[in-house]
């Protein structure tokens, strides 16, 4: 389907075949699950762009029956001259309008929303307060930064400083040149190496000399 | 000490030396060089004496060294070393060695040229010194050439591993540091081969090391190499060319003598055929008749072997016989006259030949005194070579003494055509006529003196080759006055005279030294002279001083070689020089590209150029200037006469203004034997190249002298009326010139006021024969009704509003969090925005009102566009901002509330807040605050694995929101100079930079080190496939070209490159030809009919409709007014642009093309496509796609998108059209599927279900998303047809 009516028309047009419980629009061919509703009208609100797929619920089945068979009866216009889709200058007029916020509205949302973050966040420190240093059923402690002795970070970085510092710590007790064996494989391995950037560098400068990288003019 | 030597074997002696233990060292790179470079008989030679180690004059003092199966050698030194060496000397040589690590060494007396006879020896005396070094980058040039053929696969495990040879080893060793730097570099430091010079008698080194002319580079590098192979001539036509000169010889032998008769009765001569030479006055005594030449010889860079392709010159010099000469030949052009008499006869003659493709004449370096013959071989070989014959009179035919510089030869009486001279009147001298008849007797014995110092001498035929490619890239090598190749050779023996070069060094560290030598010495204050014998009757270099502007005597005392060069042009080579040295010495640039193979035209090089169009008017000039005797010398030549005159008269106008005036050189082309000799003025346009001192070109005000000194008097004739008395600040009442300019862009062309006023004045030229062309391409960005200014004053006006918002939000109470850091990141804030926004007020009436908001109105046009000026305002790092992402984004929601309300109570602001963002209307500008809250990227970026570990990702969001608040504030250039200049080299940048295998490194306040450099060089090579096509490097951003990432996409930075090309050609041509119309906004239009679908827009919606390239003649009122300052308004629209808007609905998405592969193969564009991408040509780049890296996004649904079908094109900057171009690949019909039929529909193909973009109906969608802006939709179906 195409064109920029929304939901809202297509509401509009399925209700001849039968009562629509929701018309749900995405942006992909799914498995038709429904989405959380969005809480928010200023936050978190998804694009949808291009071609998109609907869903129309009807409540009963003989209405898809009856959508079926709708398609013999030839196009259906989405916008009429009752009800028409804003394209081009108007609808761009219009989403101009709507994106101008009333600071009031917004105000009441973010403190409303910081409120309950804020509950939030005090029930989980409340709750890992009590936890603090307590053993689950199988005898775990839980490490925390806080507490007496606070742990290890559990992050990325952190993890490959320490992977880091132990594998210096090996390299340190290793001995390399212990064996004759390691001589020998160093040697071979170096000239091994240098073999390799010889042609890597042979075949570079071929390369520049068939682009005719050096014909000054 | 020398005694303590004798008899031991070479090892001990050597051990002595201190260069070696007895242990198992062995000087590997010598010995085993020899055996590489031989190859096969390596090993059959190892058995026979191989080290030579020269010491006296090519004479061997190890000559029976042996060596022995790589495990040691023994040598005996030669008796003759007796007596040279002392013990402080070997003293020396070892500490020297010792600290240089070096292991061979060259140890010479008398000379540096170490190896006299065979060029094998030669070449090892070449690698001796510098054994691992040099030896490696000789053999890797001989080397690569062979197996670059076929190209090797990568190696087997097996052929890494395989145990190697002792050779390879060596080889392999050596190349281990210089082959892969030298490899794409031109320098990297290496050993200089280690020269140690004891004078011959045990005194203190008198010759200086090369290594004192500069830092110690070994020159002689791959890609040096290739070049010359390149430019110099091939064996296989040297042989053609030696056959073609042969017959030349025999039928220039056999051309008959003809009668004598008086000069200026030239009946004898057929009719088609004009003698080659202005014969102004045409009466002339003295009588003529043709004697076949008495020699012929073969001079210049062909037997020197310095000829460089593309034009390959043999020339050959013609002896005409004393019979043809007369007493007083010397005066008068009588001498010049027979010449070009000889000269046309050997014309005609050979015309009628069916060996020559062409018989032409030209001027010797566009001298008309001195017409030369040039003949090509018949047939495909005819662009091969240019066989130019010189007529050169017989040696001892005139007395030295006559063409002294001070002179004369050519009487005033005869030029003027007076019947008898005025009386008393002393004879002006002619130095330049003197000096055209004493080039032609000395050109054999210049050949013997270069011949002399080339031999054994390979590095100058090398060096010489570079510096002639040098010169050509600079176009200094062509014209009137040029620095010819010739010249440079005799430069370079000159240094070679003097010690400076010496003939061990290679081509690079020659072209190096005379470089330095050039950017050091100023040739027309202190000349130099070849001259070796002080004959007392020669004329002193002081007497040259007076009579030439520079000065470079040849080796007989004579001749100036550079006698038509103006100092100017010789400021210019210099100038030229200077900046190469400073290449030479960055190591971060790549100075074999920069010096030797990027062209560099004077449009690019000065900062303004301008022309005069008609040169005849310099005729004026000579007599406004009185330059009788200046004319007289150059035998009538205004041109030459007039010029030096007139370059100092604007160098003295500009004087601290331009750091140099240059000047294009005269160049007449040649000519067919049957035509009239080209006149003075058919040298076309004279060019003249601006470089400006930033600081003071566009200064008003030219102080003069105090009124009352004397020198006020030579200032006010020096300006002329414009001269006026000023009072100074200090009190000082001064001579003073004022020039008038109100805005940056018209300051900037003071110096072509300057340049009119002074040529007008003392010059006599008018102003309608100068055109200026430094500022053409300024008109395009000039916003009509504002005085014509290009926007620095509206920016600067910008700029201090931001300035005020940033102090104040720095200073505002009641916020709970402090603002630490305010960044503009608008272009206009940084002065490089196209258009600037001007202060502006909206008028109520115009827009359609609701409540207390300003809407577009659906019937009017669409209001003028107002763009939101983005601030980033970072906010104090607190324990308060929450750890998460939702939470942060309310808490700066709720920041743009209440900065809004602040601003409103503190400073009256009229602010608009929005979730992301609040609007500040201030002094008629709308500024766009964002709050940034620094750990916000981070924090996006968190992701907790299934384990719980937590780890940073870059995702869309954070790049987005990394790129707006930490790396545009960064991004503030300083660009200076002429804005035309800085476009075109911009143009070259992106039309030659190989974008496929380089990075290209912006080093912003060198802020990347040489190391850094070359590290991210490597790995760009390492990692080219998964890297953007268009890479760029910053100190800030080194790895990830974040800027690219997204686009370019390949076949858009193909276009790119192409537009930019061709655009550049073409401006260059409209920019050089001043004859022309200039319409430089050609390259501004592009051509529509390449595209498939036009999208015509109404003008009225276009908010941005008056920064067309061609203005729109009718303007509509779009509802605002100029205004600053207005406060209390009702906010303006903002950021409405139903272009944009609409292509966002096409686009469907902020970054078009991100969907075509990136990948960077030849192949990748698709056939069709790239068909048309290489077609048609002079698109704006700038109209491009999208460069706005964010787009605000509404809260609403956009439900169309076409990007994957096509690509669309819009100029932001008010244009009227957008193209569209059909994606190939979309329009192959696909199998059915539901999920992919977008914009398709469904048909049949041979009995298959397959879906084909249902074109009609996207059409119809172009029209319908653009209801009230698109005028209407042109299909091209000529293209496509579905």
């Amino acid at each position: 389907m195409r064109g920029g009516s929304g939901a809202g028309g297509i509401h509009g047009l399925f209700s001849r075949c039968g009562h629509v419980l929701s018309v749900d629009v995405c942006d992909k061919r799914g498995s038709g699950e429904k989405k959380d509703k969005l809480t928010s009208k200023f936050f978190e609100h998804k694009t949808l762009k291009g071609f998109q797929v609907a869903y129309v619920v009807f409540r009963k089945p003989a209405a898809v029956q009856a959508a079926k068979a709708l398609s013999q009866e030839g196009p259906l216009l989405i916008s009429t001259e009752s009800h028409p889709v804003k394209t081009g200058i108007s609808k761009w007029i219009a989403s101009y309008e709507a994106s101008i916020v009333d600071p009031k509205e917004l105000k009441a949302e973010v403190d409303a929303y910081m409120q309950a973050y804020d509950k939030k966040m005090a029930e989980e420190e409340a709750k890992a307060a009590k936890e603090e240093g307590v053993p689950d059923e199988e005898g775990w402690v839980k490490v925390t930064r806080k507490g007496r002795k606070p742990g290890l970070p559990r992050t990325e970085a952190a993890n490959l400083r320490v992977l880091e510092k132990e594998k210096q710590k090996r390299a340190r007790k290793e001995l390399l040149n212990f064996y004759a064996w390691q001589h020998h494989e160093a040697k071979r391995e170096h000239i091994a190496q240098l073999r390799k950037k010889f042609e890597e560098d042979k075949q570079r400068i071929a390369l520049m000399r068939a682009q005719r990288k050096f014909r000054p003019y | 000490m020398v005694k303590d030597l004798e008899g031991k074997a070479c090892e001990e002696w050597l051990s002595s030396l201190g260069l070696f233990s007895l242990e198992k060292r062995k000087p590997v790179g010598h010995t085993n060089l020899k055996l590489s470079n031989q190859g096969q008989e390596g090993a059959k030679k190892s058995q026979q004496p191989c080290l030579c180690l020269d010491v006296h004059q090519g004479q061997s003092i190890l000559q029976n060294s042996h060596f022995k199966d790589g495990e040691g050698y023994d040598a005996v030194p030669n008796d003759k070393l007796s007596g040279h060496l002392d013990h402080e000397d070997h003293e020396d040589i070892a500490q020297a060695l010792r600290a240089r690590s070096c292991s061979w060494v060259w140890v010479s007396w008398d000379e540096l040229c170490l190896l006299e006879g065979s060029p094998e020896a030669a070449e090892e005396a070449e690698q001796g010194p510098d054994a691992p070094a040099g030896g490696a980058v000789r053999r890797g040039k001989r080397a690569a050439p062979t197996a670059a053929a076929p190209q090797p696969a990568k190696l087997s495990r097996a052929e890494l591993y395989k145990p190697p040879t002792s050779e390879e080893l060596t080889q392999l060793k050596e190349t281990e540091d210089l082959f892969h730097s030298s490899l794409l570099r031109l320098q990297e430091t290496s050993f200089i081969p280690l020269i140690i010079l004891v004078a011959s008698s045990g005194l203190t080194p008198t010759v200086p090391c090369p290594s004192c002319a500069g830092t110690p580079e070994l020159a002689a590098e791959l890609q040096i190499e290739e070049l010359l192979k390149e430019v110099t001539l091939k064996e296989t036509k040297k042989k053609k060319i030696d056959v073609f000169l042969h017959e030349i010889n025999s039928l220039l032998s056999a051309i008959p003598e003809t009668p004598e008769t008086e000069l200026t009765d030239q009946a004898w001569l057929s009719k088609d055929m004009k003698v080659p030479f202005l014969q102004v006055p045409f009466n002339v005594k003295g009588r003529f008749h043709f004697v076949p030449p008495a020699e012929l010889k073969v001079v210049g860079s062909y037997l020197l072997g310095t000829c460089v392709r593309p034009e390959i010159n043999v020339d050959v010099a013609v002896t005409m016989p004393r019979e043809i000469f007369q007493d007083k030949d010397n005066l008068n052009q009588r001498y010049h006259r027979k010449r070009a008499l000889y000269l046309s006869h050997i014309a005609q003659h050979l015309s009628q030949k069916k060996l020559f493709g062409s018989v032409r004449f030209a001027y010797m370096n566009s001298n008309h005194l001195k017409p030369i013959l040039l003949l090509r071989p018949q047939g495909k070989d005819e662009k091969m070579v240019t066989v130019r014959l010189h007529a050169c009179p017989v040696s001892g035919l005139f007395k030295p003494s006559r063409f002294y510089p001070s002179k004369n030869n050519v009487r005033t009486a005869w030029f003027i055509e007076q019947n008898t001279p005025k009386e008393g009147a002393t004879e002006p001298p002619t130095p330049h006529y003197n000096n055209s008849i004493l080039c032609d007797t000395v050109m054999l014995s210049h050949l013997h003196f270069l011949s002399n110092a080339a031999t054994d001498f390979p590095g100058m035929k090398d060096g010489v080759a570079l510096l002639k490619v040098w010169l050509n890239q600079r176009q200094l090598s062509k014209g009137l006055g040029c620095f010819s190749g010739f010249l440079v050779s005799m430069l370079v023996a000159y240094l070679l005279m003097k010690r400076k070069i010496v003939k061990m060094m290679s081509g690079y560290q020659v072209l190096r030294s005379t470089l330095q030598f050039l950017a050091t010495t100023d040739l027309s204050v202190t000349g130099i002279s070849l001259a070796k014998d002080a004959d007392p009757s020669l004329p002193v270099l002081d007497d040259f001083h007076r009579a030439f502007e520079v000065v470079f005597v040849d080796p007989s005392g004579l001749v100036n070689l550079c006698a038509d060069m103006t100092a100017s042009k010789y400021h210019h080579v210099q100038f030229e020089a200077k900046c190469s040295m400073e290449i030479l010495d960055d190591r971060m640039v790549d100075g074999f590209q920069a010096l030797l193979m990027t062209p560099k035209p004077m449009l690019r090089t000065f900062d303004h150029v301008f022309h005069l169009k008609h040169v005849s008017k310099l005729q004026g000039t000579c007599k406004k200037m009185q330059l009788l005797n200046e004319l007289i010398d150059w035998g009538g030549n205004y041109v030459a006469a007039a010029l030096p005159f007139v370059v100092s008269l604007l160098a003295r106008g500009l004087s601290r203004r331009a750091q140099l005036v240059a000047h294009s050189l005269p160049q007449i082309p040649e000519w067919p034997i049957d035509a009239e000799p080209p006149k003075h003025k058919d040298v076309g346009p004279l060019t003249f190249g601006l470089l400006f001192d930033p600081e003071f070109a566009a200064s008003t005000l030219e102080k003069g002298p105090q009124a009352d000194h004397p020198e006020a008097l030579e200032f006010r004739t020096f300006w002329g009326e414009k001269s006026e008395l000023r009072r100074f600040q200090d009190g000082s009442i001064c001579e003073a010139v004022v020039w008038e300019a109100s805005n940056v862009c018209q300051k900037r062309l003071i110096p072509d006021q300057i340049i009119r006023h002074l040529l007008k004045l003392h010059a006599g030229i008018p102003e309608s024969s100068i055109s200026y062309t430094g500022a053409l391409l300024e008109s395009l960005i000039k916003t009509g009704k504002e005085a014509w200014g290009t926007g620095e004053e509206a920016m600067v006006s910008v700029v201090c509003s931001y300035d005020d918002l940033s102090r104040k939000l720095w200073n505002l109470k009641e916020l709970p969090l402090t603002v630490t850091a305010v960044q503009g990141i608008h272009p206009a804030l940084r002065y490089t925005d196209v258009f600037p926004p001007v202060p502006m007020k909206p008028i109520y009436s115009f827009h359609h009102r609701s409540k207390h908001l300003l809407l577009p109105s659906v019937g009017k046009p669409c209001p003028a566009y107002i763009t939101p000026l983005k601030v980033i305002c970072h906010m104090e790092g607190s324990g308060q901002w929450p750890q998460d992402k939702g939470a942060i984004k309310r808490i700066k929601a709720a920041f743009h509330l209440q900065l809004a309300e602040l601003l409103r109570q503190q400073h009256q602001l009229v602010c608009r807040p929005a979730v992301t963002y609040t609007d500040v209307y201030k002094d008629g500008y709308v500024f766009r605050l964002q709050v940034a809250y620094h750990r916000e990227p981070l924090i996006l970026k968190e992701v907790v694995t299934p384990e719980g570990m937590l780890k940073y990702q870059d995702t869309e969001e954070s790049r987005q929101l990394e790129l707006e608040t930490l790396h545009l504030p960064y991004l503030t250039s300083s660009l200076h100079g002429s804005p035309q200049v800085g476009f075109l080299r911009f143009l070259n940048l992106l039309a030659t930079f190989d974008w496929k295998n380089n990075p290209l490194i912006v080093n912003l306040n060198t802020g990347l080190t040489d190391s850094d450099c070359t590290e991210i060089k490597n790995k760009f090579v390492a990692a080219r496939s998964r890297l953007p096509v268009m890479f760029l490097a910053t100190p800030k951003d080194q790895w990830s070209s974040m800027w690219t990432r997204e686009r370019p996409s390949a076949q858009i930075l193909q276009r790119l490159v192409l537009l930019a090309s061709e655009s550049l050609r073409a401006l260059e041509g409209q920019l050089m030809d001043p004859l022309s119309d200039q319409d430089v906004k050609i390259v501004f239009r592009p051509p529509l009919d390449s595209y498939d679908v036009l999208i015509h827009l109404n003008p009225n919606q276009i908010p941005r409709h008056l920064e067309n390239v061609d203005r729109p003649v009718k303007s509509v009122s779009r509802g605002v007014v100029k205004n600053s300052s207005a406060t209390n308004i009702l906010f303006p629209v903002v950021d409405y642009d139903p272009v944009q808007l609409y292509l966002q609905e096409l686009r469907g998405n902020n970054c078009p093309n991100s969907n075509l592969s990136l990948k960077i193969a030849d192949n990748a564009t698709p056939p069709s496509l790239s068909a048309l991408y290489s077609k048609n040509t002079t698109l704006p780049f700038r109209a491009t796609g999208n460069t706005n890296p964010v787009h605000l996004c509404f809260p609403i649904v956009i439900l169309d998108a076409f990007d994957d079908l096509a690509l669309f094109f819009y100029d932001k900057h008010g244009g009227e059209v957008i193209a569209v171009l059909w994606k190939p690949l979309s329009f192959q019909p696909q199998p059915f599927k539901v999920s992919s039929m977008k914009g398709r529909k469904v048909t049949t193909l041979n009995n298959e279900l397959v879906c084909v973009p249902n074109v009609e109906a996207i059409l119809e969608d172009f029209e319908i998303l653009g209801e009230g802006l698109v005028k209407n939709v042109e299909a091209h179906t000529e293209k496509w047809t579905i």
